[in-house]
């Protein structure tokens, strides 16, 4: 096993995120055999393994890794850990990192399974680097940072419709007795939502410098998309905060607007711009 | 000279044959035992009658001479709370003899409750029976079922384990509580109604920490003592719809005969606080919440029959202590039944 091995270190944190879900998931079952901490101990070394597997990716390609869809998806999934584990410091919520390593687990391995999303576009003879600056690099980055953090709280969605579900079939076995309060889950998806609006407004005035100086590089599709979807995390906001949208209702819209984010990255992201002399994957190439 | 031998027979709906909206259906508003008691003792053949009337149960303990008198009972019983025919052949059931002692000793030591093992039940039934005292209905027959149900209560709680490991209410309904909100401590609660069910909810709510505690009562005094008592503060019957929306767990346990919560008076209640869940409890026979509050959008309503049994739950590990007392209770029953038979009829 090679541990400079960015893919080994990814496998490597797939497998240890998978093995987190599991501890976690025996915790919350009648057999409570391990210490509770085994969950989130397990989360931490795959969260190294993770963050040295981008670092390694990041030097091979001369920038924030990402370049094609794995790298994409690898970054959100670490994103979403990063957000776990500053959520956790905030709040103590029951099975949170259980649920966020079940998804970077299986959507690492995912990620990792299917050859035709990890290109080596990095080895081609005439590439230099990813990103034709360092704003737009901090942009595309921000953007996917923010993205992890909708992906985080569309897990505490699905963790709200679960106990939701549960306490109006009035069931208490299962998960819905171990699953933190609906009151906890709620205020939860609300400061997500708020730091991850802050972060992709913050990535779009970035990006905006970029493309007043240089429109055309910029397709009009990703740039409606990109705003379209801003609003709609804003205005998901401002309902919530004003009472408007609000429980089951508050964690559907999360979940059915983090769906059409992901769906948004296939439009936002457009085939790499190759220079000649300087080829360079480009902005649209990142996000 | 001998006398005739002892005549004993019960008609009962409880939990067992009966759902929450059928039993609603046959129970005896509390201002109604007045009534019933009359009709009852005026029927043709029976000589003792007591009768037991709880949130889970309606029980009619008759005994006569002559004739068997359960067709009179049921149909009288069917004529005071307007109930066809059908309805309370399948709903109920009828015991006689040995069976109803024996019935009397599980209803009184828990083993018959919804909760089983839960020990609310044996001062129920010590209540009815003081009322039957007063009222002079019952006799040698009963006299002696039901004092000895007490001892065979005390004995099943000393002897056995079934009340070991046995959740209770309040704890049932802080559990709730924590699903819904988290710190129970921070919640605040009403309690509707002054009962032993609002008691030991009370007990359960303070052991938690809760600050926050109102009590509201159509008795003011009943509810200023219960308050008092839990240090928190009372409320008034007549205006506490209107302060709703203040209250994150209400939980319900009068004895109206109609619902004190409409769904209309719980929606306005909502829309004053849409963000923040309600949750109601309602313990009460009849129910005092509107089945269709259940529905609302953030209100979480559970009745009798949820919150029993989520406290139910644990009965497994407890079935060798259920067999266990049945057993012990069915030897006890079948020997006072046959000092009832000797006493009525001694050897010559």
């Amino acid at each position: 096993m090679d541990l400079n091995d960015a893919r080994t270190l990814l496998w490597l944190a797939s497998a240890l995120y998978g093995a987190a879900l599991i501890a976690g998931l025996s915790l919350a079952s009648k057999e409570r055999r391990l210490p509770s901490m085994v969950p989130f101990v397990l989360i931490l070394f795959a969260f190294a393994g993770h963050t040295r597997g981008l670092y390694f990716r990041g030097l091979d390609v001369h920038g924030c890794p990402l370049g094609n869809g794995m790298e994409r998806i690898q970054f959100i999934l670490w994103s979403v850990v990063t957000g776990y584990l500053i959520m956790r410091i905030l709040f103590r919520l029951n099975l949170l990192g259980s649920f966020a390593a079940g998804l970077a687990g299986i959507g690492g391995a995912l990620s990792l399974l299917s050859p035709g999303l990890d290109s080596n576009y990095w080895l081609e003879p005439s590439y230099k680097r990813l990103f034709s600056g360092p704003w737009i690099e901090l942009h595309a980055s921000v953007a996917i940072f923010s993205y992890g953090l909708f992906a985080l709280l569309a897990v505490v969605s699905v963790m709200y419709l679960v106990q939701q579900k549960a306490l109006q079939a009035k069931r208490t076995g299962a998960l819905g007795a171990h699953l933190p309060s609906i009151h906890q889950l709620e205020t939860a998806g609300q400061c997500l939502l708020l730091v991850g609006v802050i972060f992709l407004t913050a990535s779009i005035v970035v990006g905006s410098m970029h493309w007043t100086r240089s429109p055309a590089s910029i397709s009009s599709v990703k740039l409606w998309v990109t705003i379209g979807l801003w609003i709609a995390y804003c205005g998901l906001w401002y309902l919530h905060f004003r009472q408007k949208l609000y429980g089951k209702k508050f964690a559907n819209a999360c979940i059915a607007l983090f769906a059409l984010a992901i769906l948004s990255l296939g439009f936002v992201r457009s085939a790499p711009q190759r220079q000649e002399t300087a080829p360079q994957p480009s902005f649209e190439d990142a996000n | 000279m001998p006398t005739e031998p002892p005549n004993l027979f019960l008609l009962g709906s409880s939990h067992r044959v009966a759902s929450l909206e059928e039993r609603e259906r046959i129970s005896l508003p509390a201002d109604s035992i007045d009534d019933f008691y009359k009709g009852l003792q005026a029927l043709p053949g029976l000589k003792e009658s007591l009768v037991l009337n709880t949130c889970n149960r309606t029980e009619i303990y008759v005994s006569g001479n002559g004739s068997p008198p359960l067709g009179p009972v049921s149909e009288y019983l069917m004529n005071f709370r307007k109930l066809e025919n059908a309805f309370l052949e399948k709903h109920t059931y009828r015991r006689q003899g040995e069976a109803v002692v024996k019935h009397a000793f599980e209803v009184t030591s828990g083993i018959d409750s919804q909760m089983v093992g839960e020990t609310e039940i044996l001062g129920q039934v010590k209540e009815a029976y003081d009322d039957a005292l007063n009222r002079e209905s019952t006799g040698k027959v009963l006299n002696r079922v039901f004092q000895k149900s007490f001892q065979a209560a005390k004995w099943v709680r000393t002897h056995t384990g079934i009340s070991r490991g046995q959740v209770n209410l309040g704890n049932v309904i802080c559990e709730l509580a924590r699903r819904i909100f988290g710190d129970v401590s921070a919640c605040r609660f009403l309690v509707v109604g002054s009962g032993e069910v609002a008691e030991m909810a009370l007990d359960a709510f303070g052991s938690r920490g809760a600050r926050a505690i109102t009590v509201t009562g159509r008795t003011y005094e009943k509810a200023r003592e219960l308050a008092e008592k839990s240090k928190g503060s009372v409320l008034g019957f007549d205006s506490f719809r209107e302060s709703l929306h203040l209250f994150d767990v209400v939980l319900c346990s009068t004895s109206g005969k109609d619902p004190i919560l409409t769904r209309e008076a719980v929606r306005k209640a909502i829309a004053k606080r849409p963000a923040r869940p309600l949750f109601l409890i309602d313990v009460s026979m009849p129910r005092d919440v509107e089945q269709s509050v259940g529905d609302l959008e953030s209100v979480y309503l559970y009745n009798l029959d949820d919150v029993s049994a989520i406290a139910n739950e644990n009965l497994k590990s407890r079935q060798a202590e259920v067999a266990k007392c049945r057993e012990a209770l069915e030897k006890r029953a079948g020997l006072i039944w046959n000092q009832l038979l000797f006493s009525s009829n001694p050897p010559a």
